[in-house]
């Protein structure tokens, strides 16, 4: 997928991230677990999914999540 | 774990390394190159920027354009001086040309920084080595000892003995005191580095080329190279012995004496300028087999290409691979490069730093699997699903550089690939049961 | 003023904080573990310690004012805030206002969770464990109830969930230790020794001590 107008990206903050998975569970649309449990971020996030978004990345334990301008 | 060579054969070349034969004081760099030149930043760019002078240490980032951004982002309130690195800490084993510019010109490589930290007004230059070529450090203290630069502060770090201490924000971490591991970057370091500083942090061999471009003039260090591509570059070749004891190329070299007197593996710090071929550094051998462009972090180039193989980013890009760092490794007469990729990617997963977890599960699977291909199972659909998964997830190009020297072997060199499943390549690692 | 309804309220808030805060404790630990089902997601269980903490804070809220607007026993405001110095039952009641600044920074903690850095705010988050030990020891020591039956049992089955849970915590932490980044092993292995010449000679070690590059004699110029 490629970005269009107001659209953010997800970012994980690797060393910070332990797998925690909730992420995922929170914005399934975006984010699946690869096999060791880690985020897969598949690609940027509409205003449509926005307030998700930023739950997903609110909920995380380890602050690992970021969303960024596209 | 994977030791640096102990020793490395320097050859005198047409700029960086031009003046070597006369020694690394600075009295001789004085007499060869003449005094420093004054340049601010405006000079400075408008020197660089038209040779598109690029970082060596892989990235290739424009040099120009770091300065650019490190001149946006400072002010002269205390806490946001620039500041200058200098990045020798060179953790990949098979580079050694940072660590030999040290050694054999390491004037040239402080002229650069001292040029780079004048024209940012920065204060402070920061020189990193490795724990593990302690000679490097060595001969950098030296230098620093005979230099009298007006208003800069030399301040000399180690960095561990590790595959990722080179990184850039690893390097960072280091001179903040932290681990000298990486860690994820949100801006370049050039708008916010070391202690939140804008950061002009390049590899040795960078600010070398600052400085041969401000004392040769533009115009001859254009002389050299090819016009999208002007310049030289450095390239660490690593060959094993002939048959005979000799190394290749005709600049000689004679690696290190083995047991009864016979060399084993050579290492050779060369110049070649942009575009020149590959035939006039290489032995017949190298030329002849599957060639290691660019590290352990490289790309394979099939022994078709090898012969007519010009040291350029354009003519390497075309073929799937790039000079990165300039580490050039050639295989020995049967040796198999599936096996050789096994055993370096075994060594990459284990210097994974432990922090991102697609990395430090992936690699070992990914190694995992690439020696199950050397032992003659086809793992293939497996090695590209783990490739697929750990780019671009891990706080450095760790993972990134991993799975690209795997996928040039599962395409480049395909063909050997097969011959090696089909027990066609007649390597060792058939015969014998288990891999390294 | 003064009211049997302030002190029953007062009383009341204690018990019910020392069930709700013992519950989010637990749920804590338990948002740390790996495992979830479709039918009970982790982010319930986080959602769910997060909501428990909020009405926790409540409870402590109520419960302080109650004993301070409540003038049969004298508790003047500033005693809920200060440990010591209190005249009603001094070290129990410094207890519970111990309980209640570190509840007071663990909020503030979360609440700008975004803002500062995860280490920490971890750091201060651990500390709740000492802020329910210190708030069950005030209750057992400072309670009117706490001689009865009911409230004994109460207590004993909170601080058993609350102690199962942090053990299991702590077991948890200890053996995923290991498994992050490890000192690199000594370096063995040379070079040449992962690309082996056709000899079967093994690499030397070549000790290093002077200059270790060797400048090659120049040859013809390779333009």
């Amino acid at each position: 997928m490629s970005a269009g107008a107001g659209d953010v990206v997800l970012r994980v903050d690797w060393p910070e991230c332990r797998a925690r998975g909730l992420c995922a569970e929170l914005l399934p649309e975006r984010i699946v677990l690869d096999e060791w449990g880690y985020p897969v971020v598949l690609g940027p996030v509409s205003p449509a999914l926005q307030a998700l978004a930023r739950e997903a990345a609110d909920a995380c334990p380890r602050r690992a999540l970021h969303l960024r301008p596209a | 774990m994977i030791r640096p060579p102990d020793v490395v054969d320097v050859t005198p070349g047409p700029m960086l390394l031009s003046g070597i034969a006369d020694g690394p004081s600075l009295a001789a760099h004085r007499v060869r190159q003449g005094p420093l030149p004054e340049a601010d930043a405006g000079a400075l760019l408008a020197v660089i920027a038209p040779l598109a002078v690029r970082g060596r240490g892989g990235a290739g980032f424009p040099l120009a354009r770091k300065i650019d951004t490190v001149l946006a982002h400072r002010s002269r309130r205390p806490g946001r001086r620039p500041v200058v690195v200098v990045n020798a800490a060179e953790g990949e084993p098979a580079s050694a040309k940072d660590s030999a510019l040290l050694d054999v010109a390491p004037h040239l490589v402080l002229d650069g920084a001292v040029l780079a930290a004048r024209a940012l007004g920065a204060g402070t230059v920061h020189l990193v080595t490795s724990v593990d070529r302690p000679w490097a450090g060595a001969a950098a203290a030296r230098a620093v000892a005979e230099r009298d630069d007006h208003g800069i502060r030399w301040s000399r770090h180690e960095a561990q003995a590790r595959f990722v201490s080179g990184q850039a924000r690893a390097v960072l971490e280091l001179l903040s005191g932290r681990s000298g591991l990486p860690v994820t970057s949100w801006v370049p370091e050039s708008m916010s580095g070391h202690r939140g500083r804008p950061t002009l942090l390049s590899n040795a061999e960078s600010f070398a080329h600052l400085a041969a471009a401000v004392h040769v003039g533009a115009d001859r260090y254009a002389s050299y190279g090819t016009p999208q591509e002007p310049g030289t570059t450095l390239l660490t070749l690593t060959e094993p012995a002939g048959p005979d004891g000799s190394f290749g190329g005709s600049s000689g070299g004679s690696g290190r004496a083995g047991v009864d007197g016979v060399p084993v593996v050579g290492v050779r710090v060369v110049e070649v300028c942009h575009g020149d071929a590959a035939s006039q550094v290489l032995s017949a051998q190298a030329l002849a087999n599957p060639l290691l462009v660019g590290g352990f972090h490289g790309a394979w180039l099939s022994p078709r290409d090898v012969p007519a193989l010009r040291w350029s980013n354009a003519h390497l890009r075309a073929l799937g691979a790039s000079l990165g760092a300039g580490c050039v490794i050639t295989l020995a007469r049967g040796q198999c490069p599936v096996e050789e990729t096994a055993r370096i990617v075994t060594y990459l997963a284990a210097e994974s730093a432990g922090r991102c977890g697609p990395c430090f599960n992936g690699l070992p699977a990914l190694a995992d699997e690439v020696r199950g291909l050397a032992e003659g199972a086809d793992t293939r659909r497996r090695i590209a699903e783990l490739t697929g998964l750990v780019r671009g997830r891990g706080a450095c190009a760790h993972p990134d550089g991993t799975a690209r020297i795997v996928t040039s072997l599962l395409t480049t060199l395909d063909g050997e690939v097969e011959e090696h499943l089909d027990g066609r390549c007649g390597c060792r690692a058939l015969s014998t049961v288990g891999a390294a | 003023m003064t009211a049997p309804l302030l002190w029953y309220l007062n009383r009341g808030t204690g018990i019910a904080l020392l069930v709700v805060f013992s519950v989010t404790v637990v749920l804590g630990v338990l948002a740390t573990g790996r495992s979830s089902t479709p039918l009970w997601p982790r982010f319930v269980t986080q959602g769910l310690h997060r909501t428990l903490a909020a009405l926790s804070v409540l409870l402590l809220v109520g419960h302080a004012v109650t004993a301070v607007v409540d003038e049969y026993v004298d508790i003047r405001w500033w005693q809920a805030f200060v440990p010591f110095g209190g005249t009603y039952e001094r070290w129990w009641l410094g207890l519970g206002a111990l309980a209640l600044d570190v509840t007071l920074l663990i909020v503030a903690t979360s609440l700008a969770r975004a803002r500062i850095p995860h280490r920490v705010w971890f750091a201060v988050h651990l500390t709740t464990y000492a802020a329910w030990a210190a708030g069950v020891a005030h209750g057992i020591g400072i309670g009117t109830d706490s001689q009865r039956g009911w409230l004994a049992a109460i207590t004993l089955g909170c601080v058993v969930a609350v102690a199962v849970a942090a053990l299991a915590r702590v077991v948890d932490v200890v053996r995923s230790r290991p498994r992050r980044s490890v000192a690199p092993a000594p370096s063995t292995t040379t070079l040449g020794e992962l690309f082996p010449a056709t000899s079967t000679q093994a690499a030397p070690r070549v000790t290093s001590g002077g200059a270790s590059t060797r400048v090659a004699a120049p040859t013809g110029s390779r333009r």
